[in-house]
């Protein structure tokens, strides 16, 4: 992501929730526009290119939906990212079916926030078409699915490639376990044990055991980075 | 009181429109009857009268007066003449022959058809009979009445007249009377099941209706309706229970967090010190919100709001992604984690709830199995449909509790302090009643088997 594209428009009507948000995305080094209203948050967003909109889905005069629509029929690529208290997986589909890009759950950590904006906003300026994703010595290759780092194969199965290949993705940024339980297990919930930890350890030790150096890297509170040394 | 409800009932007006009905139609029955027996009988009378007549105008005709005085005077001595009344008399009115005592005064036609009580010579009563009889005048002035004493008739008419009224009276009684009791009894039995209701909603859910044990229609609606207050008691006892639980799970972090930045707030500023005290209080806000959304997961799944996103899905795929996932943790416990069963059973339904409902079961398998113990899930299609099976060789639950463990918040005094909130099986509940499977748990001696029985996926 380029410096000049950090721009972040954040719908929200509750003042207090909106300064925070503003104030600590600022501090991550982005630019914020606030929007307190569905029509601002329309007039705003067709008048400047976004990386990313956070909007959420209740605000006083016109749903959340239905500017997500509007915008989307004004042209605007953006992606959103839907921030709402409606919490359940009804209303997370909906959101999505209506044009959201992803969708995060009132009341969510700030960190989450973070992994999300930065994976939605790379998916907004990047289109992939790598064949062989590499991190360092590690090379993922998605058409024979299989993985090594230098010349020692590693054995995944296929979840464990699919984990591995979405933390490669994203290397050098924060994937958090909500994000993985929905990309690699296409679960939108939280199964509200230790799970993804136990089951990201044994990619771990598959990955990095006997290497010289660590890729996967955990971070607390989150999730987890994969990234190179250096 | 319960004579004025009676009559004010629906059912006692039902009956009294039912008896007017059939009322009004036996009435016309029975008025039917009346008048053509009693025109039967007239006419055979009349029939009988008029062919006599004919007979001694033949006689007067053939013989002149003296054949007809003559003709009278000899029926008058045979025994089967004894009911006809003959009067022959000339213009002056004087008695020619026959064995009525007077012409009668009135009515006097002057001919046909005539009705009149007069004295005979044979009667024997002491009222003066009843005669109906045929009057006829000849060219000369003569005239003749020919007649029969119909007081047996009218006797036998008037019985029939008396059995028919008093039978519709009768009837309209008797029916009154049935109806009343019928409800009588009906409005017994409604106010017994009000008095109930009142006493409930004035006292406590402790109460039921009694039965009498004649296992009749009313019988049954009181014994649902003691179900339903069963239910309803036992639901009241459970949100009770849940509600205590709630207020327990989630007031320990509460009062924990508040105590940490109470402390905080009063002490000084220390940097490492403080951040901890976020990091702790962070986590166990997450924690109170886990449960929040934990609840609101399961209420929502129990108001059926999602049966829009059923599909036919393949659970064995769904449970082997579960087995995957829990493969590790599985592993990190010592436990082994197998599938066994067909490889492919399909049922309906929705793949989030299934997968969650399965993972819920393995976790559970899993945490309070036996350590280095093995963990089999199960998938098969059996004629009743499919089967999804978690079973350990774990320690196993006590019988007495089997039917708790689905409570939410509830947990076993083993388990107490291992991690979880006692909300997982309430869930995997939850979702096997809006699928409309059936759980049974069983002895997997040693350990817990838990079974999910899905009826077949449709079509």
């Amino acid at each position: 992501m380029t410096g000049g594209h950090r721009r972040i428009l954040v719908v929200e009507d509750d003042p207090e929730t909106a300064g925070q948000l503003a104030e600590q995305l600022v501090s991550s080094g982005y630019q914020v526009d606030l929007a307190a209203s569905g029509n601002e948050a329309l007039s705003k967003g067709a008048a400047c290119d976004y990386a990313v909109i956070t909007i959420d889905r209740m605000l006083p005069d016109i749903d959340g939906i239905t500017v997500m629509r509007q915008l989307r029929d004004d042209g605007v690529a953006a992606p959103f990212l839907i921030l709402s208290a409606l919490g359940e997986v009804d209303d997370r589909v909906r959101g999505l079916r209506a044009g959201g890009d992803d969708y995060l759950v009132k009341p969510f950590s700030f960190v989450e926030l973070l992994a999300r904006l930065e994976a939605l906003g790379r998916r907004s300026d990047t289109i992939a078409k790598e064949t062989i994703l590499r991190v360092g010595d590690l090379a993922i290759d998605l058409i024979t699915r299989t993985a090594s780092r230098g010349s020692k194969d590693i054995v995944l199965l296929p979840k464990e490639f699919q984990l591995l290949e979405y933390l490669a993705r994203n290397a050098g940024r924060v994937v958090s376990r909500a994000m993985l339980l929905q990309h690699v297990w296409d679960l939108h919930f939280d199964p509200s044990t230790n799970i993804i930890d136990v089951y990201v350890g044994r990619v771990r030790r598959k990955v990095d055991d006997q290497q010289a150096y660590p890729l996967i890297h955990t971070v607390r509170g989150i999730g987890y980075c994969l990234r190179a040394p250096g | 009181m319960l004579l004025a409800k009676t009559l004010t009932s629906s059912t006692f007006k039902l009956a009294l429109i039912a008896i007017g009905t059939f009322g009004v139609i036996v009435s016309g029955i029975f008025a039917y009857v009346y008048l053509s027996t009693t025109s039967y009988v007239r006419s055979r009378s009349d029939r009988a009268i008029l062919a006599e007549s004919l007979n001694l105008h033949d006689a007067y005709e053939r013989n002149g007066r003296d054949g007809l005085i003559d003709a009278i005077r000899r029926r008058m001595t045979y025994r089967s003449f004894a009911d006809h009344v003959y009067l022959f008399v000339d213009p002056s009115l004087k008695q020619l022959a026959g064995n009525l005592t007077e012409w009668p005064s009135e009515p006097t036609p002057a001919s046909g058809w005539t009705e009149f009580r007069g004295r005979t010579a044979v009667s024997t009563t002491a009222s003066p009979p009843l005669v109906r009889g045929m009057v006829e005048i000849f060219p000369g002035g003569d005239r003749l009445l020919v007649g029969r004493d119909i007081s047996d008739l009218d006797l036998f008419t008037g019985r029939i007249k008396f059995a028919v009224i008093s039978s519709v009276i009768l009837i309209f009684l008797l029916a009154g009377m049935a109806s009343i009791l019928v409800t009588r009894r009906t409005v017994g039995r409604i106010e017994q099941i009000n008095a109930t209701s009142r006493a409930i909603m004035q006292s406590g859910l402790d109460q039921r209706i009694p039965l009498r044990g004649s296992h009749d229609e009313w019988d049954r609606v009181a014994e649902n309706l003691n179900l339903m207050l069963d239910r309803i008691e036992t639901l009241m006892g459970e949100i009770k229970q849940v509600s205590d639980n709630v207020a327990h799970d989630l007031r320990t972090p509460l009062t924990r967090m508040r105590g940490r930045l109470e402390t905080a707030y009063h002490g000084k500023r220390v940097g490492e010190a403080d951040q901890l005290l976020i990091g702790d209080t962070i986590a166990d806000l997450d924690a109170v919100l886990r449960i929040f959304s934990s609840l609101t997961r399961i209420a929502q799944i129990e108001a059926q709001a999602r049966k829009d996103a059923f599909r036919t899905v393949n659970v064995v795929e769904i449970a082997g992604e579960v087995v995957e996932l829990y493969d590790a943790a599985a592993e990190q416990d010592g436990t082994r984690l197998t599938m066994v069963g067909d490889r492919e059973v399909q049922v309906t339904g929705d793949r989030d709830l299934i997968f969650d409902a399965i993972a819920n079961l393995v976790d559970n398998a899993i945490k309070h199995g036996r350590n280095a113990g093995h963990v089999v899930v199960s998938i098969e299609t059996t004629g009743s449909g499919a089967m999804i099976s978690v079973a350990d060789d774990g320690p196993g639950i006590p019988a007495c509790e089997c039917e708790h463990v689905f409570k939410r918040f509830y947990r076993l005094e083993q388990s107490r302090y291992t991690p979880g909130n006692g909300l997982g099986l309430s869930l995997v509940a939850a979702v096997a009643r809006l699928h409309g499977a059936r759980i049974e748990m069983r002895d997997n001696a040693p350990g817990l088997k838990v079974e999910l029985w899905f009826s077949p996926a449709a079509g």
